[in-house]
């Protein structure tokens, strides 16, 4: 009998290809058909380890947020979390409810850019532009706000930067409604489309267990039904989530409970937009007045005692951590090593492209909301 | 489909095409005219050399290392000769936040290109002036 390998041809997914800005995959195929998927990181990689060590607690967060531009606000967190830890800095109440508020703000723009992306990775070019208007609100919130669209700039160990303003709140609340308006519309064309459905029901498709023991978290083992949420297992001190009241988003699809295939993790999604709205709009009238930055966190951060903390934040794409070192009276960390949460979605791809068409590839690795610079720090 | 909900179809896209005919675009006529940018935009900096000590604050503070005070320039001796290289500058805002005498500030001109390497970076004379006013040179209108 012939062996089908012998005539497999291995293609090279990216690095050039357009959808593939700053990865690799090196795909086996026969025919049509996927038989072997090798997910290669490293083309992304800009050492920002090791940058940070060579940068003193203030600066570091701006390394962070370069990670991950769409989610900048929340990216910057663990740094800022772990030098709070180390240096025993106490956060005033009116810093933390802002800085929550801002991090649903950053998760909503980050997945209206993923939901446009992903639909226009499957052809439907239409609908890229319909919710990267609707982010555009955002991101004059955010300037209003910051000064800057993507690099904000805005935590800092002791606190926020800037100070709400009315102009602000008024642009947010803005963006928010034009999302409720326009987001069920065009959920309800996406979800019902005859082509988006053949694209991707059935694709890419894990159970729970499997995902949990790859490592993946956030929406999209949340789309498996596992309530598996930082902000609700482990809230932060530095954090009010829990001054509002919502349930972890899960979605549980009746045709195979405890498994997710590419058009639940895109429902997934947009709960976990709903989510986010609902504890914006019951956070924003609880913000108490007050100081926005401790004043005492500005010697503080000059010099850390020796220690080691850990900073993490329940992300659009998943858990992000960092750990982070000091040695006695130091200006720069001894070491910094951040945990994204896309390596993990990244290479289980290993596990779920093969056996599918060339075409599906691109499906299944948009499905999982990549983004390289968590995979190549 | 019958006749009369085809003409009325026909009749609401002419209704549009009209609509967008008399309404201004939604672009802008860039270098003519641009639109507004918020009080905290982080822009080009201007350096207010009266106020300025020399204390390198803003040269410690700046993680890209975009910022040089000249102590040895003659020309400047009393006050502060600073070059800022904007091939290098992020526009974190860490040296506005760092200035305690108010000599450093952001401006709304985010627009900055230059022919050479060179021109971005921005001399002591540079760097005190605005080349140009944001707001007046912006606002002619040409639609």
């Amino acid at each position: 009998m012939k062996d089908v390998l012998e005539e497999a041809t291995e293609i090279w997914f990216g690095p050039q290809h357009v959808s593939a800005h700053g990865w690799a995959a090196k795909l086996t195929l026969v025919g049509d058909y996927i038989v072997e998927c090798d997910p290669n990181a490293g083309y992304f990689h800009r050492s920002a380890e090791k940058c940070l060590e060579f940068r003193d607690f203030r600066q570091g967060a701006l390394i962070m947020e370069r990670l991950c531009m769409l989610e900048a606000f929340l990216a910057e967190y663990p740094y800022v979390s772990a030098v709070e830890k180390i240096a025993g800095i106490d956060v005033p109440d009116r810093a933390k409810i802002m800085r929550t508020i801002m991090m649903e703000a950053s998760r909503i723009h980050s997945l209206q850019f993923w939901w446009g992306q992903f639909a226009a990775e499957l052809g439907l070019f239409t609908m890229l532009l319909w919710p990267w208007v609707d982010r555009e609100f955002f991101l004059d919130a955010f300037e209003e706000l910051t000064g800057s669209r993507h690099a904000v700039s805005y935590n800092t160990p002791g606190g926020v930067k800037y100070d709400f303003t009315d102009k602000f709140l008024s642009k947010l609340d803005r963006a928010i409604q034009r999302l409720e308006e326009r987001m069920p519309k065009f959920r309800d064309m996406l979800l019902r489309s005859p082509t988006f459905k053949v694209r991707t029901k059935g694709i890419g498709r894990f159970d729970a267990n499997q995902g949990l023991r790859w490592g993946i978290s956030g929406p999209n083992i949340r789309a498996c039904g596992v309530p598996m949420d930082l902000r609700k297992d482990s809230p932060d001190e530095n954090l009010t989530y829990d001054m509002a009241d919502w349930e972890v988003p899960t979605y549980t699809n009746e045709d195979h409970p405890g498994e997710s295939d590419a058009y639940d993790r895109m429902v997934q999604r947009f709960l976990e937009i709903e989510t986010s709205v609902d504890i914006i709009r019951q956070l924003l009238p609880q913000v108490p007045e007050g100081e926005i930055y401790e004043r005492k966190a500005r010697g503080k951060v000059n010099r850390l005692p020796e220690g080691e903390a850990y900073g993490r934040v329940e992300g659009t794409r998943g858990v992000t951590s960092l750990y982070l070192r000091t040695m006695d009276k130091a200006q720069t960390p001894y070491r910094a090593k951040i945990r994204g949460p896309c390596f993990n979605s990244y290479y289980s791809l290993k596990h779920l492209v093969p056996g599918n068409k060339f075409a599906d590839f691109i499906v299944i690795f948009g499905s999982l909301d990549p983004y390289p610079g968590w995979w190549d720090r | 489909m019958g006749f009369f909900s085809t003409l009325g179809d026909i009749f609401r896209i002419l209704r549009h095409v009209f609509r967008q005919i008399f309404k201004r675009p939604f672009t802008y006529f860039y270098p003519f005219e641009d639109r507004e940018y918020p009080e905290r935009t982080r822009g080009r900096h201007i350096h207010v050399r009266e106020n300025c000590t020399a204390c390198k604050q803003c040269v410690r503070v700046c993680p890209v290392v975009a910022i040089r005070i000249d102590v040895m320039d003659q020309k400047y001796n009393k006050d502060a000769a600073l070059y800022f290289d904007y091939t290098r500058c992020i526009f974190c805002g860490l040296c506005v936040q760092a200035c305690r005498f108010n000599a450093l500030y952001h401006t709304k001109v985010v627009d900055i290109s230059a022919e050479n390497r060179e021109d971005l970076i921005y001399g002591p004379d540079e760097i005190t002036t605005l080349d140009r006013e944001p707001l007046e040179w912006r606002g002619r209108r040409f639609r």
